[in-house]
């Protein structure tokens, strides 16, 4: 921003010390106005130059933050596909339910069944295998589904990641909420991160390697024998 | 020490699935005795009322997680001496080591066949 001219403003300050001891006139008032006037109209005119180009920059960015925010999507993701990937979900977990319902529900009656009369016992066994075949035809259609998930998560993927970089965002520390906080934290205090992927975990021998080595005596150490 | 297949035996677990593998595999074994509970909290309220041989338990779990269960049974001076496996997902050498120190006898990693659960249950009363 320019500063106020210093030429004018000396004007005022030799105008002042002139007339400072005599008496003033309203000619002297009007003159004083009108160097005045005439030193600050060079300043207020670059404060309208940088206001404007300040108001302009930041009206370019909200029109461009509005561009990115649509196409992030939001309604979309938020009213369609985040709903849909849901209920894709959910129908998984019922499918998989129902299927080792059917499954386990045959094994049982295979485990209980009366094996005196092998007629009847290799009908039966025969009829309870077809049942678990049929069961297992789930993994086909929740295959499906999964792919539609993994599908809308790309999706999601994509607008978010080009959207950060859009708006060089940075990542902010802290939860969005109350609720958000307490999960978190619950997950620290009860080392909750299962299931692990292949290779992330342990296996059962390196347990049974740990659970081989003395426990250190404590006042956390076991108690039960 | 043999094992006593009377024993009544606690199944805690969220998943009824779950409880159901559990459950069969110790008819299998012999047992006979099997009660369930859906999470810690469930678990040891049913302890309160009845004293079991053994307790197998899931980790995670909610509201109370197996985890918890484990270090409230471990603190409580009626409780603190019953056998208790815990049979999770969860396979991180953090996670053992807690359990462990929390006084688990013993850790089953998910997904686990009857012979490692039999294992486990001879090894807890073999100590």
């Amino acid at each position: 921003m320019k500063k106020v001219s210093t030429d004018h403003l000396d004007r005022i300050v030799q105008f002042i010390r002139t007339k400072g001891n005599g008496d003033v006139s309203l000619g002297d008032v009007v003159a004083l106005a009108e160097v005045t006037v005439e030193s600050l109209s060079s300043f207020f005119r670059s404060i309208d130059m940088s206001v404007y180009r300040e108001l302009s920059d930041i009206a370019s960015f909200i029109t461009n933050m509005k561009v990115e925010v649509g196409r992030l999507q939001p309604n979309d993701l938020k009213h369609s596909r985040i709903p849909a990937a849901g209920m894709e979900l959910d129908a998984i977990v019922k499918a998989t339910e129902k299927a080792t319902d059917t499954i386990m529900g045959a094994a049982e009656e295979l485990m209980a069944a009366d094996a005196s009369d092998p007629v009847a016992y290799k009908a039966m066994v025969d009829e309870r295998m077809m049942l678990i075949f049929e069961a297992c035809s789930f993994q086909d259609i929740t295959g499906q589904r999964v792919a539609k998930v993994i599908d809308t998560l790309k999706h999601i993927e994509m607008r978010v990641t080009r959207f950060a970089d859009a708006i060089n965002a940075a990542d902010a520390d802290g939860y969005l909420s109350e609720d958000e906080r307490r999960r978190e934290e619950r997950k620290i205090k009860n080392i909750l991160h299962g299931p692990q992927l292949d290779g992330e975990g342990v296996d059962q021998n390196d347990v049974d390697a740990l659970f081989a080595k003395p426990e250190k005596k404590g006042k956390d150490a076991a108690t039960a024998k | 020490m043999a094992v006593d297949l009377s024993m009544p035996i606690l199944v805690v677990d969220d998943y009824n699935t779950m409880i159901r593998i559990i459950r069969n595999l110790l008819k299998q074994l012999g047992f006979d005795d099997i009660d369930d509970a859906s999470d810690g909290s469930a678990a040891l309220a049913k302890m309160k009322e009845k004293k079991y041989g053994l307790v197998i338990s899931d980790w995670n779990m909610e509201p109370m997680t197996g985890y918890e269960l484990l270090k409230e049974v471990r603190a409580d001076g009626s409780l603190s001496r019953t056998p208790f496996i815990m049979v999770t997902a969860e396979s991180k050498t953090e996670n053992v080591i807690a359990a462990k120190k929390a006084g688990v006898n013993n850790y089953i990693v998910k997904p686990f066949n009857a012979q490692t659960l039999k294992a486990k249950i001879d090894a807890v009363f073999a100590d």
